[in-house]
């Protein structure tokens, strides 16, 4: 049938089947085909990063993306850290992963499969960056309950486990140290 | 109040006696532990509603109006049914029933009956194989219609009656109108050493969460109709289920799946929910719709936009005698919560400080335009907005500190509003304390250099209100606990965790009181075929009422397990401690059980082991008609300073810091806590800077996309500094009170107020655009040549 | 979700096989990062039965010097790697520059050079869904007949807003195309026209290859400056791009500002050479001169309310901008941005 689509993608390291008419986007075969709902669809049409994931290791929107144009390209959705991070000797979810649950940045948690995305690559190409470095990287994601800071706190906090620092204190925690040291 | 609401504010256990208000006393709360369902989103497990998916499900698309206002002659579905893959096409006619959130105002069909209200009020509903057909028999529905003259300002609904957008109401196209006096207003104004009169206007602004509404319904073979929604209010839905579908509510279950963000956006029962179901059950199969971006716009139920006027005197010491309002609310298209948004546009004023006198007049009409409704701070953020940036105009007239005149008003804690309102724990005053102290108040303020200032502002906000929209007395919030032999304790709740954590916040509670790690525990919600009743996430009530009953259910699980340790330890019942996964015994330390063996005990001992709690709020509110609207067991309170400056060649604001004290009572997880007061600030200054809701000449929306309403990006938000401030209130859990909606109050004023500080013009009328920036500059300018330079001071 | 229209996808893996592809059907058309194709599609803007995909087409990648000193850049080079690209920082710091402030991250490693060049031109009564534009009536540039930016307009205002327009028009940069009657060049000045229904010359059946820059004199200088609401994401409400090349004693030997944003064309701002050459960075005479083509920018530029915001605002920034342009650029600097 014209306009109806059998190619393979690879998706989070296996190379599979698809049967989709060539209209679909990677996010509606990603979502609606394959079953990996884990990438979010907020806007419609590349304004909100809800259904970030990555391509060659790099961010794209995936509602932007016509999927059968992906075809030979190595696409990881948020479905895909985790067994990767397992694959690789580690222990539970991606590192990224635990600290954006460790630090209270999934509050909705539907911009965050993308958010973490977003910043899972900025860490592969920038291990130790600055705010400003995650303002850059983050700032095609958008999230509606945080303020951002939280979303900050949790990749500072990556890193400094990564890297054996003393994460910085956050403002409430500062306010409380300061409390019981004039106690 | 029966003693089934009050447990007091101290801890269960803890190494100090039972009932020990001091943080260190507890042994779960106040500590920031992950969420239940953190590492669920975070890995893209957690399942939302788009993220159903059903055999043989089918996909509903909706057709809306083209017209702002006009009425229905005719319409024809019958290509559209004749479509291949088309299952079933439903109008208005076959949902006739009325409804609304509040029961008092049910003016909203599923589908328009006979008329439409808005652009993109909702006409026909088509259900087929896949959305491309869907959207293809929607372009085959023919309806015809006949023009109606359209309303888009309010100040017109206000004078004219016809034709009315909703007929057959003896008030024409006024929604409601609200006048109450506290006091001789009149009298203490002409009293007052300094009075302030001036005009505000507070644009309108839409809650966007990222996920878009969406619904998914099946109907079985033995009528019972099942409906996963994307609601923040499982409990309403369900009635208005009942209602408009005709069917009686125990053939209905309504869940509501992981939910995407909310913020009041989710808050009515919408024509979606309706249609899916009907859908549903017509068709046989499972249904689902999901909105488009563009669609959630048009659903909106957002922050009304609202024309203030206020006149506020003062002694020359700074203390106010009284406050006087006169507000225009436009309310869109339908009642929603209007009713409650027109009296908490004037109810929820009288603290942090002490009104003397106070009167508002308040009116809310109905204009073409897509509904109103509540936006996290319903009803109150508007004029909190302007009273704040008079009360710096009177601290200006008075040249009094800013802070120092919110201190010297301070209504203090345990007392009442001058509109009758209780007033039990009250941090305001180490709120200012501690903006002041953090944001270098004293030192910095003007000394910053030129365009740059700093802006302070106060509000509260009510933890939840004894007015349940439909009149009963039975709980607002209950809780059920059911213990498994494996030591696994699963919480029931009907509380709608919309993101704010209240189901981790449920988690804590029980692991605290019953002394299990948060792993044994397991939280389902918003079920209602599994959970006990409670009346949804709106007014910040959830962490207060169902954090109540969430306590009250682990006492009386607790008092059985104590009581069977008690019993085969053959000691007084005080000495047993339920701790870290263990039962001891005081005075005998040797002595311990796993409270897996406790759990087993006491199920031999009494019978399968659960229990059930619950939360209804004392007898509160003025003794007045509408006096129990804004009435809460507890208020939260917050301070906010902004540093801000401008550039006065571009007119833009550039937001540098905010600090936000926030009066929680007890922080349950400050690190939650925190989210949602830099979420709330986040979400203030995003109105204040950047998001317009409004519609153009055509009444067509302004640009009903996440392109064209523009959310701040990380690129575009200021650091936040979240303090929090805990009063330990007698009634909330543990002592908490509210966090998610407070906090974003202060955020528009204080911004108004630093712009004052740093450029010397006023900005009240919102939002804050370069172009309203760079204009107040130039009229400055005009006016007072030589004083350009260096602000007002 | 909205849904694309339907469509065939082609996905040639060479140029000629794309011309080819392309030639054939008659309404189609090529989809490069899908940017803003595929939103324009979504709006159902544009309802091609085919749909030409370049992403598989290898040669159309890469940025290289040739042996002249000028730089191709392929056509479907991402704006990402043009804005990172230390020859382009280099010898086009105003196209970097401004491909570092197209739209967000992400559609800055999706969307690619050639495409943000062949953009559709924008306005706040076009660039909306099917049904925003039916319950409008439409307007000319898509199934209407009338325009709601000027009343009883005849002609189309949609606004060009491609942030890499107006840096290649001061670098003087030319475009090559391929098409079944072989290849041909354009000089991107001569590229545009001022309809806001279709700002380009170009033929359906031609493929952008490659975009020429050429090498620019040692003092060359340039930078970019946007305006937008915010930080990311927002297409500009007002673009500016300024090449000053100063000579060996460090005055300016020739100064060239195109301003975007503004209706269906870019402008290029005239007589202003004159004010500036000569000038020396860093003097009160330049910063004299830089004040005065800024007001001479403002005579000149007329922003209209087709894009969404405030079009005397944009016209007010225009001056602003342009000083801060010239002034960031004969520092070395930029772009001019408020973030």
């Amino acid at each position: 049938m014209r306009g109806m689509g059998e190619y393979q993608l690879e998706v989070n390291g296996d190379t599979q089947p698809v049967s989709a008419p060539d209209h679909w986007t990677l996010l509606e075969v990603l979502r609606y085909r394959l079953g990996l709902t884990g990438s979010k669809q907020g806007c419609d049409k590349g304004d909100c990063g809800a259904c970030t994931v990555l391509v060659d290791g790099k961010p794209v929107l995936a509602c932007l993306t016509l999927a059968r144009a992906s075809e030979g390209r190595a696409i990881t959705t948020i479905e895909g850290l985790m067994p990767a991070h397992l694959r690789a000797g580690g222990t539970g979810a991606d590192p990224l992963q635990q600290a954006f649950d460790r630090c209270g940045a999934l509050q909705c948690g539907f911009c965050q499969p993308g958010m973490i995305l977003s910043a899972r690559a900025l860490l592969d190409r920038c291990p130790q960056p600055s705010r400003e470095d995650m303002r850059d990287a983050l700032s095609g994601n958008l999230c509606r309950c945080t303020g951002y800071t939280q979303i900050f706190e949790a990749i500072e906090s990556a890193v400094a486990e990564k890297l054996q620092l003393q994460p910085k204190l956050r403002s409430w925690e500062a306010q409380r140290a300061a409390k019981e040291s004039t106690r | 109040m029966s003693a089934r609401d009050l447990h007091g504010p101290g801890a269960p256990w803890g190494p100090h006696e039972p009932g020990s208000k001091a943080n260190v006393d507890f042994k779960v709360v106040g500590r920031a532990h992950a969420k239940v369902d953190g590492l669920a989103k975070a890995t893209g497990a957690a399942v939302y509603a788009d993220d159903i998916v059903l055999p043989g499900m089918l996909h509903a698309k909706t057709l809306r109006s083209p017209h702002a206002h006009a009425k229905i002659r005719r319409i024809d579905v019958s290509k559209a049914r004749a479509l291949k893959g088309v299952h079933a096409v439903i109008t208005g006619d076959a949902m006739p029933m009325k409804y609304g959130v509040i029961p008092w105002t049910p003016d909203e069909n599923a589908l328009a009956v006979d008329k439409v209200r808005f652009i993109g009020d909702p006409v026909a509903a088509v259900a087929a194989i896949d959305e491309d057909t869907a959207n293809a028999a929607l372009k085959l529905i023919e309806v015809e219609y006949e023009l109606l003259h359209a309303f888009f300002d309010p100040h017109e609904s206000l004078v004219r009656a016809e034709p009315a957008i909703h007929e057959g109401r003896k008030e024409g196209n006024i929604s409601k109108s609200v006048q109450l006096e506290f006091g001789a207003v009149e009298t203490a104004l002409a009293g007052a050493d300094v009075v302030v009169e001036d005009d505000y206007f507070f644009h309108g602004s839409t809650h966007a969460p990222i996920e878009p509404h969406c619904a998914v319904a099946t109907y079985s073979p033995e009528g019972v109709l099942t409906l996963w929604s994307a609601t923040q209010i499982t409990h309403y839905v369900h009635r208005a289920l009942a209602r408009v579908l005709e069917l009686p509510a125990h053939r209905i279950r309504v869940i509501q799946p992981c939910l995407g963000g909310a913020f009041g956006g989710k808050s009515d029962p919408f024509s979606l929910e309706f249609c899916v179901a009907k859908l549903a059950m017509l068709t046989g199969r499972a249904v689902k719709m999901l909105w488009t971006r563009e669609e959630v716009f048009y659903a909106h139920r957002g922050r009304h936009p609202m024309y203030l006027h206020y006149r506020s005197g003062a002694t020359k010491d700074g203390k106010l005698t009284g406050v006087d309002a006169k507000i225009l609310i436009d309310g869109g298209s339908y009642s929603s919560f209007g009713l409650v948004t027109t009296y908490y546009s004037g109810q929820l004023l009288t603290g942090p400080y002490h009104f003397p006198t106070y009167r508002f007049d308040s009116t809310r009409v109905f204009t073409n335009k897509p509904p109103c409704g509540p936006k996290r701070g319903h009803g109150s953020v508007q004029p909190r907005f302007a009273f704040e940036v008079q009360l710096d105009q009177l601290a200006e007239k008075l040249a009094l500190d800013p802070i120092e005149i919110r201190r010297r008003n301070f209504q203090g804690d345990f007392t009442r509003t001058v509109n009758g309102q209780r007033v039990t724990s009250n941090g305001f005053l180490q709120c200012l304390d501690e903006v002041e102290r953090a944001s270098g108040w004293k030192a910095r303020r003007g000394k910053l250099g030129p365009g740059r200032g700093l802006g302070v502002a106060g509000s509260m906000y009510i933890s939840g209100t004894n007015y349940p929209v439909y009149p009963n007395d039975m709980p607002q919030a209950g809780v059920q606990l059911k213990v498994d032999r494996s030591g696994l304790v699963t919480v029931f709740t009907g509380g709608n965790d919309i993101g704010q954590g209240s189901n981790s916040m449920c988690a804590y509670i029980v692991a605290e009181e019953l002394g299990i790690p948060l792993e044994r525990i397991r939280v389902v919600a918003a079920d209602t075929d599994l959970c006990p009743v409670d009346l949804g996430a709106y007014s910040s009530r959830v962490t207060f009422m169902v954090g109540n009953a969430t306590i009250d259910a682990c006492r009386k699980l607790r008092e059985k397990l104590v009581a069977a340790v008690a019993e085969k330890w053959q000691c007084a019942p005080s000495r047993v401690r339920l701790i870290e996964g263990l039962v001891i015994d005081l005075d005998d330390t040797s002595r311990s059980l796993t409270s897996v063996e406790a759990f087993h005990l006491a199920e031999t001992k009494f019978d399968t082991l659960g229990s059930t709690g619950s939360y209804n709020t004392p007898k509160l509110g003025g003794d007045y008609r509408g006096g129990t609207i804004g009435a809460s067991p507890a208020y939260s309170f917050t301070a906010h300073v902004v540093d801000a400056s401008v550039d006065t060649e571009t007119g833009r604001i550039t937001v540098h810091d905010v600090w936000i004290a926030h009066d929680c009572g007890r922080a349950l997880n400050p690190m939650i806590v925190a989210g949602q007061m830099e979420g709330s600030a986040y979400m203030g200054l995003a109105e204040a800077l950047y998001e317009e809701h409004d519609v153009n000449r055509f009444g067509l929306h302004r640009g009903p996309s996440l392109l064209d309403y523009r959310l701040p990006t990380s690129l575009d938000t200021p650091e936040f500094r979240a303090l929090i401030v805990e009063s330990i209130d007698p009634e909330g859990p543990y002592g908490a009170k509210e966090a998610g909606e407070g906090p974003l109050h202060p955020c528009l004023p204080a911004l108004s107020n630093a712009i004052y500080d740093a450029v010397g013009i006023r900005l009240k009328h919102l939002p804050f655009t370069p172009a309203k920036v760079l204009a107040a500059l130039r009229a400055k300018q005009e006016s007072a040549p030589l004083a350009a330079q260096g602000g007002k001071r | 979700m909205l849904r694309l229209p339907k469509f065939e996808l082609c996905t040639p893996t060479t140029v000629a096989e794309a011309v080819a592809l392309l030639a054939e059907s008659p309404d189609a058309m090529i989809v490069a990062g899908g940017t803003d194709l595929v939103p324009n599609m979504k709006h159902e803007l544009f309802t091609p039965s085919r749909v030409v995909s370049l992403a598989q087409v290898r040669e159309l990648r890469g940025i290289c010097r040739n042996a002249d000193g000028s730089l191709a850049i392929g056509a479907m080079t991402s704006l990402a790697e043009v804005a990172a690209s230390e020859l382009v920082r280099a010898q086009a710091p105003a196209l970097a520059q401004a491909c570092s402030l197209v739209a967000g991250p992400q559609l800055r490693t999706m969307g690619t050079l050639g495409g943000n060049v062949l953009l559709d031109t924008r306005c706040q009564w076009y660039n909306q869904t099917y049904f925003w534009r039916e319950a409008l009536g439409f307007c000319m540039k898509k199934d209407g007949e009338v325009c709601h930016v000027v009343k009883g307009g005849k002609n189309c205002v949609a606004a060009a807003s491609n942030d890499s327009a107006p840096p290649l028009m001061t670098l003087g940069a030319t475009l090559e195309f391929a098409s079944p009657r072989g290849r041909r060049a354009i000089a991107i000045d001569d590229f545009w026209v001022a309809d806001g229904i279709f700002n380009k010359k170009v033929e359906r059946d031609e493929v952008l290859v490659s975009i020429q820059v050429p090498k620019a004199p040692a003092g060359h200088r340039g930078a970019y400056g946007k305006l937008r609401d915010r930080g990311s994401i927002d297409f500009p409400l007002l673009g500016v791009a300024v090449r000053l090349d100063l000579d060996a004693q460090g005055a300016v030997e020739h100064a060239d500002v195109v301003v975007t944003a503004l209706a269906a064309q870019p402008k290029r701002i005239t007589k202003l050479d004159a004010i500036l050459r000569g000038q020396r960075p860093g003097t009160p005479e330049f910063e004299a001169a830089v004040a005065e083509a800024a007001a001479l920018a403002h005579k000149q530029c007329k922003p209209l309310p087709n894009i969404p915001g405030d079009a005397d605002y944009r016209r007010d920034m225009v001056p602003v901008y342009v000083k801060r342009t010239l002034l960031a650029a004969s520092r070395g600097e930029g772009p001019v941005h408020h973030v």
